[in-house]
């Protein structure tokens, strides 16, 4: 089985994030990047996925300038059969990263889709859905357990919603977007790190595939969360509910 | 596991891995240690004790044989990469560290540098797989910065090769299956490969010590050890080459370790400096304070580039004797100085074991001693020196 998981470059969520002063976005210097923890399990799940079915190939694939190699190569020390990196300028939002991965579909003809849920930078929480409306195929987001039938025909998605846990089954091929809990990603060992040098990473230009800037959300501004201010010790219960009034003004 | 203390600071000199497989190594180690290795180190200095299931996991990950070359087995990576394990590994855990470089460097590397191919087949895939624990005896009770002093002596007896003599400070050897020994054929230092079961072979028992305490050493007895003539390491007499090759790299990792103790003891002191206050403001902008930051933060800078700089000097077919000398001899009393800074910054609560400074204070000392004491380091440099100039005229 062929399973495409898609990933994104993201600063190390441990990074202590500085906006930059005039608001168009982060300080990048001396910030770590890394895969996207939502995609590195997705990167995770599509291996053990591998591990059960013969005959089956991980392919990692990532949008962006030539510094997403790092994280396609650290895929690929985890244990992922080979990388695409559609080479883009342009700034990718969801709707630009679906039409991208919906145009390797169709190259790559993948039986799996294997994404994150969202992405820690932007939080949109949206490509996974778009590709699979895109192709008309169907889909289970937050997977917090995955099996795949012996024929490898049809997959069982389990999902934590509120109350408990929801059960989804449907035919191969679909889509399936990647919650916390599903597993826990390995290290890319050393013998893995030094396999992957010699996989294949194939690079391919936004142009080649026909797209354009094709965004449909505009960054405008990026704002640091406002300091939360210091609280107050009171004295007595009657002071707390004197001040809600006069200073809170909520009660 | 976030930990904002095993991150670099804001202005240090960017991690400069030469490629792409450093790089991802570096990943690979920095997060094994704040996962792995920082939740277990207080607890494992405490008790003492060798943590072999962690040891283990150094196997699983393909960390052990990270020099030996890739038919062999190993990773076929270089020095560098090498120092970057000892480093991340350090600043969370310098005594495991240690055991660590007992067996991946002292032994593996030793070995794989001077074994035939039925050694290497025998001892070092194994020891590369995690599978047996490796130790190197050089040092003995009478013998340690003079090592040509040695006393221990083997002889040929028909098939056999006969052991007898004393190695003492030996990292690893309560827990080791096999050692790498060096001992005097007919006056002349030899390689051999003794396994914990020979016959006339004895461990003593853990010798107790200030720090390093996760790296459990033993003293090693051979009363007339009997080892098959297959155990010999290279040829009668040769033992001197691979011991002295393997130092450079050793020294280097040291120096590394000193690194990451100087680091990590960097880092506690700034975020104390920044958060704990004093006569209404933060110690951070006391005089006094800002000399024992700023001091320490040019001393772990200096000692990165340094011992980096060298690493990418040293490997198989590069001798950098001098070099390695001078980067531990400048590293490890860094690591102290920058340990007892950081313990001087935080005060009384430096001092006790809540916190990690007071651990890695005590380990920094070592590589002051270990691996070659600050002492042997001038004398081989100065007399190195003075050999290369040649004489006068």
């Amino acid at each position: 089985m062929k399973i495409l998981v898609p990933l994104k470059r993201v600063p190390d969520p441990q990074t202590n994030i500085q906006v930059r002063p005039d608001g168009s976005g982060i300080v990048t210097d001396n910030v770590k990047f890394v895969i996207n923890p939502f995609c590195e399990i997705a990167v995770e799940e599509a291996l053990r996925l591998k591990e059960k079915q013969a005959e089956s190939e991980v392919i990692v694939l990532s949008i962006g300038g030539k510094e997403c190699q790092e994280q396609l190569r650290t895929a690929l020390a985890m244990g992922a059969d080979r990388a695409i990196l559609v080479l883009a300028e342009v700034p990718v939002d969801p709707a630009t990263a679906a039409a991208v991965i919906h145009k390797i579909i169709e190259q790559e003809q993948p039986m799996l889709v294997l994404a994150g849920k969202q992405s820690i930078d932007d939080d949109a929480g949206q490509t996974g859905q778009l590709v699979a409306s895109m192709l008309d195929w169907p889909q289970a987001t937050c997977a917090s357990k995955i099996d795949i039938s012996a024929d490898g025909g049809e997959i069982t998605v389990m999902r934590e919603v509120d109350g408990g846990l929801e059960s989804l089954a449907f035919a191969l091929p679909g889509l399936v977007t990647t919650d916390l809990r599903l597993n826990e990603p390995r290290y890319a060992s050393l013998p893995g790190i030094m396999k992957a040098r010699k996989k294949e990473m194939r690079e391919v230009p936004l142009a080649e595939l026909g797209l354009g800037a094709t965004e449909k959300v505009k960054m405008v501004a990026i704002t640091a969360p406002t300091k939360r201010q210091a609280g107050k010790k009171v004295e007595s219960v009657a002071e707390l509910v004197s001040l809600l009034h006069t200073e809170a003004k909520i009660i | 596991m976030a930990n904002d203390r095993l991150l670099p600071l804001p202005g240090q000199l960017p991690a400069s891995d030469p490629s792409d497989e450093h790089r991802m190594l570096r990943q690979l180690v920095a997060t094994f240690a704040a996962e792995e290795l920082e939740p277990h180190a207080a607890a494992s200095d405490h008790a003492g004790r060798l943590d072999l299931a962690r040891l283990q996991r150094t196997g699983e990950l393909g960390l052990l044989g990270v020099t030996v070359p890739l038919a062999a087995g190993g990773a076929g990576l270089d020095a560098t990469a090498a120092v970057i394990i000892h480093h991340e590994f350090a600043k969370s855990d310098p005594g495991f560290t240690l055991a660590y470089l007992a067996h991946a460097i002292l032994f593996v590397n030793n070995l794989h540098n001077a074994a035939n191919e039925d050694q290497r087949e025998r001892y070092l895939k194994p020891a590369i797989r995690g599978e047996l624990v490796g130790a190197m005896g050089m040092t003995e009770p009478g013998a340690g910065t003079d090592v040509l002093g040695m006393q221990t002596t083997a002889r040929r007896s028909g098939d056999d090769w006969i052991l007898n003599g004393r190695k003492t400070f030996i990292t690893n050897a309560p827990a080791a299956d096999c050692f790498l020994i060096y001992a005097k054929v007919e006056g002349k230092i030899t390689a051999f490969v003794v396994e914990r079961e020979c016959a006339g072979f004895g461990v003593g028992q853990p010798i107790e010590k200030m720090g390093m305490r996760a790296a459990p050493m033993a003293e090693l007895v051979f009363e007339d050890c009997v080892i098959p003539a297959s155990n010999l390491v290279g040829r009668e007499g040769s033992g001197i080459e691979h011991m002295m090759r393997n130092l450079e790299i050793e020294r280097l990792c040291l120096a590394a370790m000193s690194l990451g103790i100087a680091e990590r003891c960097l880092a506690e002191m700034v975020f104390w400096a920044r958060d704990r206050h004093a006569f209404g403001r933060p110690i951070a902008e006391l005089g006094q304070i800002q000399r024992y930051v700023a001091e320490s933060f040019a001393r772990t800078e200096a000692t990165r580039a340094l011992v980096y700089a060298i690493a990418a000097q040293v490997g198989p077919e590069h001798r950098q004797r001098i070099g390695t000398d001078a980067a531990k001899l400048f590293a490890a009393p860094i690591g102290k100085e920058v340990a007892d800074a950081a313990m001087q910054v935080m005060g009384g609560y430096g001092y006790c074991s809540e916190y990690p400074v007071e651990r890695l204070f005590r380990d920094a000392k070592l590589l002051e001693i270990g691996g070659g004491t600050l002492e042997s380091h001038q004398k081989n440099m100065t007399r190195d020196l003075i050999r290369a100039l040649g004489p006068r005229g």
